[in-house]
């Protein structure tokens, strides 16, 4: 009797037990779907994340691109007047038997070098008629100041406005003036007074130059001469042949040893 | 441990392409000019690389700073780092002396052949800083594990099947009565 008590009781007790297990099991199988359907949902949102960000960065390389390819000049690439088709100024006899063409960057310590070394035996070969020399300015030390394609565009702006002869003491001057790659470097105004101190007048020159007329031919004479091979100034070449020296007494010894 | 050490291969591989980007981008046809100096891609395509470049490496720079998408980023970052390795090489192969353009500048140089060998020596170090991060992307601070929870227990992986349990194993009692309760507010 006892224990057919218990024994019910017990089966009572197991059936409540049991219903209680399917309850929680219930409870813990509706949880685990919610869970597997949260899950989910964060599965999806960070899918998004991940194509936003694919997006975001391929935005940013493609603006980017179309920004920096816009960086450069837009003004027009017209020549000054007196300037060579090639970016240069030719000084002496066109028909002189030798011919040099010097790449130089105004603000490049060797272009100086080499042009205070042979500059007076170089004009003097000019002014015998022995040979002519083309100038090409470039802007290719733009990355360490802006005062290279500044200079260049100031050159330019002289060639225009007071002609070939202004314009060769103007460079003349800007070697002799010649900052250090370290800086300071010389503003808009002082490369105006450079200019009128070479025979240049203010008014004529002084627009040109804080407006960078001639940005743009600056820049296409860099670029031609970076297709033409010039990957460093100064590139000298002599009746078309580069030439080969290592050192600037070197070069200076090919540009002026046979007609000085 | 090595998630520290991911998060400093991240910083400094990072840290350069940023530098060497924003170095190169205010002056794009001094980098077109650097890539053509190498004189190793056909002229067509040189203008595009040297105005893309600086805008890939400063963008690549910043993901793995922040760290986000760390492991495509180091996939190019190590492809960029294996083609700098071969032009390098190549340049002094070829007897040129440039200046490689890593930072800036570019172009012919006195010197170059001197500096040649460090310059690989640095691109060959980041490189394998890169591979590290393709191998093993997670890392500490980065922004990815906030953006992408799941991912940032490296144990656990959205794509293994075996973890699909594993979330509703962290629900205890506590948690299964508050589904309950969602639900019912539900009904």
């Amino acid at each position: 009797m006892a224990q057919k008590k218990t024994s019910h009781r017990t089966a009572e007790e197991k059936a409540a037990a049991q219903a209680k297990r399917e309850a929680r099991r219930t409870r813990t199988e509706r949880s685990r779907e919610q869970a597997e359907e949260r899950r989910k949902a964060a599965q999806r949102k960070q899918q998004l994340t991940r194509v936003g960000l694919v997006a975001g960065v391929l935005v940013l390389i493609v603006g980017g691109y179309f920004f920096v390819s816009n960086l450069g000049s837009d003004k027009p690439t017209t020549a000054p007047a007196g300037a060579s088709g090639t970016y240069g100024l030719v000084v002496g006899d066109a028909d002189a038997p030798q011919e040099i063409v010097v790449y130089e960057d105004f603000l490049c310590p060797f272009c100086g070098q080499l042009e205070l070394t042979v500059r007076d035996r170089l004009d003097a070969a000019i002014e015998a008629g022995e040979v002519s020399v083309e100038y090409r300015p470039l802007p290719f030390l733009e990355g360490i100041d802006d005062y290279s394609p500044e200079s260049a565009n100031a050159f330019a702006v002289v060639l225009n406005e007071s002609g070939p002869e202004v314009a060769k003491a103007f460079h003349d001057l800007l070697f002799d003036n010649q900052p250090s790659e370290q800086g300071p470097f010389p503003d808009s105004d002082e490369l105006v007074d450079l200019a009128v101190e070479a025979g240049a007048a203010e008014a004529d020159v002084r627009p040109g130059i804080e407006d960078m007329a001639f940005e743009g031919w600056v820049d296409a004479a860099g670029e031609a001469a970076s297709k033409a091979g010039v990957n460093s100034t100064p590139t000298v070449l002599i009746d078309g042949e580069t030439a080969t020296g290592q050192t600037i007494g070197e070069i200076a010894a090919e540009m002026v040893g046979s007609t000085g | 441990m090595k998630d520290w050490f991911g998060l400093v291969a991240r910083l400094v591989t990072g840290g350069v392409w940023i530098v060497a980007g924003a170095l190169k981008l205010p002056h794009p046809a001094d980098s077109v000019r650097a890539v053509r100096a190498y004189d190793l891609l056909p002229e067509a395509i040189v203008p595009a690389v040297g105005h893309l470049l600086p805008v890939v490496e400063v963008v690549i720079g910043l993901c793995l700073v922040l760290g986000v998408m760390v492991r495509g980023t180091s996939v190019v970052s190590g492809v960029l780092f294996v083609a700098f390795i071969i032009g390098i090489s190549s340049a002094w192969a070829r007897g040129l002396s440039i200046d490689c353009g890593c930072f800036g500048g570019g172009g012919e140089i006195p010197d170059a052949a001197a500096q040649y060998p460090g310059e690989i020596a640095r691109d060959v170090g980041l490189l394998v800083l890169s591979l590290w991060l393709v191998v093993r992307p997670g890392s500490r601070l980065a922004l990815e594990n906030l953006l992408f929870p799941s991912m940032a227990d490296p144990d656990n992986d959205l794509d293994d099947p075996d973890d699909d349990t594993e979330p509703t194993d962290d629900y205890d009692e506590g948690s299964l009565d508050g589904a309950e309760e969602d639900l019912a507010q539900d009904r």
